[in-house]
C-alpha cells in the first residue's frame, strides 16, 4: 500500500482507531499522518468516536449471574446420552442390525435345519478366516474371505444390502469416532470432581 | 483443560457438559456485560435487555450439547441473541420507529468519564446529553449498519466474530463498519471535540 495516498490509507485509519493495526502499518500510518492534517483529524475523530461509544456502555445490574444460575432449567441433555455420542450409537445400532441380518441370512442359507447353530457356525467360520489372515496367510485368507463373501452374497439381494450396510456402518462409525474424539476426551476429563457445588 | 476465569470458552462448555454446572456461571460472567449492552442498544430498554439476556443464556444452556467446539462460543451466543432481539423487536413492532426514551433513572449512576472542566450538575447534564445523542445517532443508522456497530462496540466482537455471526465475508463487515462509523461521526461531530 502506498502510505502517501490518503484514499488507500483509509482502512488503516479505521483499524488504528479500532485498535487493530499492526506495528509495521502503524509506523507507515504515523509517517503519513505527520505530514497530512486531514488524516490526523480523521484519526482523532475516529478515536474520539470509539472512546465515546466505549464510555456509553452500561453496567449490568447486581446479581445478574446468580439470577441466571438460579433459573437454569434441567436441560434435556443432562443425564442422557451426550449428543456427541448419538451418531456413533445410531451407527452402532445399524451395525448390530446389519450383522444380525447377515448372520440370519447366512444361517438360513448354509444350515437351514438348525438356525442358531448355523449362525454360530457362520460367525465362527468368518472369525477363523480373519484369524488365518492375521496369522500371516494373507493371500489364502483374502482368497478365502473373497470366496466366502462371494458365496454368501450369491443370488441374495437381502444379503448384499445387509453387507453394504454393514460396511458403510463400520466406515461411518470409525469416522464419527475420530471426529468426536476431542469432545469425548474433554468429557472424560470433565468428569473429575471440581470441588464446587452446583447451583 | 482449563477451568478458571481465564479458561477458553470451549473448555468451560465441555466442563458444563461433563456435569460442572458452575462453569456456566463463568461464561455468564464473561459475556453478561457485552450481551446486555448489545441487547440494550437494539431494544432501547435496559430492563428488557437484562431480561432477554437471561433468556438467551437459558436457551444457550438448554442447547449446550449442540454447541460445536470447532466454532467460537461467542459467535454462537450472539447469533442466538441476535435472533432473540429480532423476535422481540417484531413482537413489539418497534423496528425502526423513533426512540423509545429510557425511563428516568435507567442510567442513573452511570457517569461519563469524559475529560472536561465541567463539574457537578452541569457535567451531569452534559454527559446525559451525550448519552442521548449517541443513542439517537445509533438509532438513526440503517439497520444493517446499526447491527454491526452494536456488535462491534457493545458486543465487543472482533471483525472475524461479526463475520461469523452475520454470515458475511470479512471485507463486507469492514466496509459496513467503516460506513456506519462515518455516519456516526457526522451525527456526533459536536460531541467528539474533546
Amino acid at each position: 500500500m502506498d502510505a502517501t495516498d490518503c484514499g488507500s490509507i483509509r482502512e488503516w485509519l479505521e483499524l488504528e482507531a479500532d485498535g487493530g493495526l499492526g506495528a509495521e502499518e502503524r509506523r507507515m500510518l504515523d509517517r503519513h499522518a505527520t505530514g497530512c492534517a486531514a488524516c490526523r483529524e480523521e484519526l482523532r475523530a475516529l478515536a474520539a468516536l470509539r472512546r465515546a461509544l466505549e464510555r456509553s456502555r452500561l453496567g449490568v445490574r447486581a446479581g445478574f449471574t446468580a439470577e441466571v444460575m438460579s433459573r437454569l432449567p434441567a436441560a434435556g441433555w443432562e443425564g442422557g446420552a451426550p449428543r456427541a455420542w448419538r451418531l456413533p450409537l445410531a451407527l452402532l445400532a445399524a451395525f448390530a442390525a446389519a450383522a444380525a441380518a447377515l448372520v440370519g441370512i447366512s444361517s438360513a442359507r448354509f444350515h437351514p435345519g438348525v438356525p442358531f447353530a448355523g449362525a454360530v457356525a457362520a460367525v465362527a467360520d468368518m472369525m477363523q478366516t480373519a484369524a488365518l489372515a492375521g496369522a500371516g496367510l494373507l493371500a489364502a485368507s483374502w482368497r478365502g474371505i473373497g470366496l466366502a463373501v462371494g458365496e454368501l452374497l450369491a443370488g441374495s439381494p437381502g444379503a448384499i444390502v445387509a453387507f453394504v450396510i454393514l460396511v458403510l456402518a463400520v466406515d461411518l462409525l470409525a469416522l464419527a469416532l475420530i471426529r468426536r474424539r476431542r469432545v469425548a476426551t474433554v468429557r472424560g476429563e470433565g468428569s473429575d470432581s471440581s470441588g464446587r457445588s452446583s447451583v | 483443560m482449563q477451568r478458571g476465569a481465564g479458561a477458553p470458552d470451549e473448555d468451560l462448555v465441555a466442563a458444563v457438559l461433563a456435569g460442572d454446572r458452575d462453569r456456566f456461571g463463568d461464561l455468564v460472567e464473561r459475556y453478561q456485560g457485552r450481551l446486555v449492552n448489545y441487547l440494550y442498544r437494539l431494544l432501547r430498554n435496559l430492563d428488557e435487555a437484562h431480561e432477554l439476556a437471561q433468556e438467551v443464556f437459558l436457551k444457550v444452556y438448554q442447547a449446550l450439547d449442540r454447541y460445536d467446539p470447532r466454532y467460537r462460543f461467542s459467535t454462537w451466543l450472539f447469533r442466538v441473541a441476535q435472533n432473540a432481539a429480532i423476535d422481540q423487536i417484531r413482537r413489539r413492532r418497534l423496528k425502526l420507529v423513533p426512540i423509545h426514551r429510557q425511563e428516568e433513572g435507567d442510567e442513573e449512576g452511570r457517569d461519563w468519564d469524559l475529560p472536561g472542566p465541567e463539574r457537578g450538575p452541569y457535567r451531569h447534564l452534559r454527559n446525559r446529553e451525550r448519552g442521548e445523542a449517541i443513542q439517537q445517532a445509533i438509532d438513526g443508522l440503517p439497520w444493517e449498519y446499526r447491527e454491526l456497530i452494536v456488535l462491534r462496540h457493545y458486543g465487543e466482537l472482533s471483525y472475524e466474530e461479526i463475520a461469523g455471526v452475520k454470515g458475511m465475508p470479512l471485507g463486507t463487515v469492514k466496509n459496513k463498519l467503516f460506513r456506519g462509523r462515518q455516519m456516526l461521526k457526522e451525527k456526533l461531530a459536536d460531541y467528539l471535540t474533546d
